[in-house]
């Protein structure tokens, strides 16, 4: 078991050193930096040595590296933000929150209910009710996260008026401790979080139900019917539990595509998370504060990967005594 | 090649679903409209029209844009690109992930050990981040997304899914008698490979490009709809960007925004039962799932 904690802090470890050395090789190596500045005739070739001295660009590329790693992981620094003229982690620090308030108890609820969910229409799968949500689940997949945000936006928020328009909270409502700041976050919370439960939920039925209708075709569940076991036990004892595990294996994975999810609902509604960030980054041309939230994201993806990890541990005992 | 009898079960799978069978049309209705949009299409897409934000009318069956383009036009090129850009990219990662599965299941070992590693890290981070990343990179060496820079970052961070799943065939198909018997005759490991192990995995790829196919379409419409797709052309996620930044949604402009996204959902759910259909073909298994 000591080996297995171990090895699997030794994976996230290099996983965030290979995140960053891609970073650094993509951003730096595939073309100078100031390669446009080079090109405006406006700004004198002492100039551009200065700006190179500055942000350390003269020196050879390892030592750059050696550079980019240190800062990032002792100083945490990540650059300075163009946009909001700040340090990029300053940025991050303030809009992390909001997005990991929405981010975790969203994969928790969707996680939740695409395994009751999908286990019952494994169970029913000759059911009409059970095809109906087969069909629905595997279409509302294919709708993209911008479009039902769009759309659960403009039913809800401009044609009903049932929730506000955009942002965390009410304009001019600034933190504080209090009953009256958590009502404006909630009743501003609810539709992202709405849009993305709903989405990944349906999005990973699917995925549960195939699992568990392939549980359902092992020997052990026809003999356990055979023993004349209640059909209710056998759904519970037999096929949800054995359905459990495949279907955390993968919840790294759907923490990341939740990322995502995230960045694009953020931008529709508004929302002042690192997804918003994101879009920002861009839309301003931002480089350094879209590296820096890219690099964040990722590390959540790590951590939360890792804790996966512990938690399988406790779920199949054959890790455990390995 | 496939024979005939084997379109003709392709087929029966295929129709015996209703599923796939209504995505089979609607990608047959969609690829028509992509190869003919310019004579369906009732008006070039970048021509301007007065007053822009026109309400649907006969002359402009789902008004006009902020700029005055007429949306129905820009609807029936977008499903150019879309398919375009889908497809293009699904072949590319697929060929990528192909290499990666092929080297890390036939050699094993460290090779493998190494590869997998690569392939597991890169499959653990959020595919659309790092997607827009390397858009993002691409970026500073041009004025705006290039749509075949677009393709190739999409295609470099979809293959991990594909090169585990060729791994794993490899894997069973290597322990096969007729390989022992190529290797003792002499042949060297590319020969191995490429010519006896290749094939027994096509089939996998097919329904695995069709699948990336629907993901990239997906990828595509989302990056272009946080701004970076290729202003030279015309797409639906784009379309759906300008929408957002003009505030077509408060203002209430539903032939602006709820067009577009029917066509990416309806576009992307054809190839995603299409791609089912031949999973489920290629793996008569699966069949009993339904």
């Amino acid at each position: 078991m000591k080996k297995y904690v171990f090895q699997r802090i030794i994976f996230s470890i290099i996983t965030f050193f290979f995140i960053i050395t891609l970073v650094f090789f993509l951003a730096r190596a595939t073309g100078d930096p100031l390669a446009e500045l080079e090109n405006d005739p406006r700004i004198s070739p002492e100039t551009i040595q200065k700006i190179r001295a500055m942000f350390g660009l003269d020196k050879p590329l390892y030592i750059q590296y050696i550079d980019f790693i240190t800062n990032m992981m002792l100083k945490g620094e990540f650059g300075y933000s163009i946009i909001y003229k700040r340090p990029v982690m300053e940025v991050i620090n303030e809009r992390l929150p909001y997005t990991l308030a929405l981010l975790i108890p969203a994969i928790t609820l969707s996680n939740y209910l695409a395994y009751k969910i999908g286990v019952e229409i494994a169970w029913r799968r000759r059911s009409k009710i059970g095809s109906a949500i087969l069909a629905f689940s595997i279409i509302i997949s294919a709708v993209p996260y911008f479009w039902l945000a769009l759309l659960f936006l403009y039913i809800f928020s401009v044609r009903l008026g049932w929730t506000p328009i955009f942002g965390a909270v009410s304009p001019g409502m600034s933190f504080n401790w209090s009953w009256e700041w958590f009502a404006d976050y909630l009743y501003h919370y609810a539709l992202p979080f709405t849009v993305l439960v709903f989405r990944s939920v349906f999005s990973y039925v699917l995925y549960v139900r195939n699992t568990a209708v392939d549980i359902l075709g092992e020997d052990y569940v026809n003999v356990a019917m055979a023993m004349g076991l209640s059909p209710e036990k056998v759904k519970y004892d037999y096929v949800a539990k054995n359905a459990l595990l495949p279907i955390v294996t993968v919840l790294g994975l759907r923490y990341a595509f939740l990322i995502d999810g995230a960045i694009l609902t953020e931008t529709v509604f508004s929302y002042p998370g690192t997804g918003r960030l994101v879009f920002e980054a861009i839309y301003g041309r931002d480089f350094w504060l879209l590296q820096g939230a890219t690099v964040i994201l990722a590390l959540s993806v790590i951590i939360v990967n890792l804790v996966i990890d512990f938690l399988y541990m406790f779920l199949d005992p054959r890790v455990r005594y390995r | 090649m496939m024979r005939i009898e084997s379109y003709k079960e392709l087929w029966t799978v295929i129709r015996s679903n209703k599923l796939s069978l209504t995505g089979f049309i609607m990608l047959i209705i969609i690829v028509f409209i992509a190869v003919f949009a310019n004579y369906i299409a009732p008006y070039d897409p970048y021509q301007r029209f007065y007053p822009p934000f026109q309400p649907p009318s006969p002359q402009h069956l789902l008004g006009t844009d902020d700029v005055g383009h007429d949306i129905f036009s820009q609807l029936i090129y977008g499903t150019r690109i879309s398919l375009f850009i889908g497809f293009l990219s699904a072949v590319i990662g697929t060929l990528i992930g192909l290499l990666i599965g092929l080297f890390s299941g036939f050699f094993g070992g460290v090779v493998d050990n190494i590869l997998m590693r690569f392939t597991d890290m890169w499959l653990s981070l959020p595919t659309l981040l790092f997607t827009i990343f390397l858009v993002a990179i691409l970026l500073r060496s041009s004025q705006y997304p290039m749509i075949y820079g677009i393709i190739l970052a999409i295609a470099l961070t979809s293959w991990p899914s594909v090169a585990r799943l060729v791994r794993s065939a490899v894997l069973s198909i290597r322990e096969r008698a007729y390989i022992e018997a190529v290797k003792a005759l002499g042949a060297s490991s590319t020969r191995i490979m490429f010519r006896h192990i290749l094939p027994n995995v096509a089939s996998i790829l097919v329904a695995e490009v069709v699948y990336r196919t629907s993901y990239a379409m997906l990828t595509e419409a989302s990056l272009s709809f946080l701004g970076l797709g290729d202003p030279t052309t015309v797409s639906w996620g784009m379309m759906l960007y300008y929408a957002m930044v003009r505030y077509a949604v408060v203002l209430g402009y539903w032939w602006w925004f709820i067009p577009p996204g029917i066509m990416i959902s309806v576009s992307v759910l054809s190839v995603m039962l299409v791609g089912m259909a031949l999973e489920e073909y290629f793996n008569p298994r699966l069949r009993s799932r339904y």
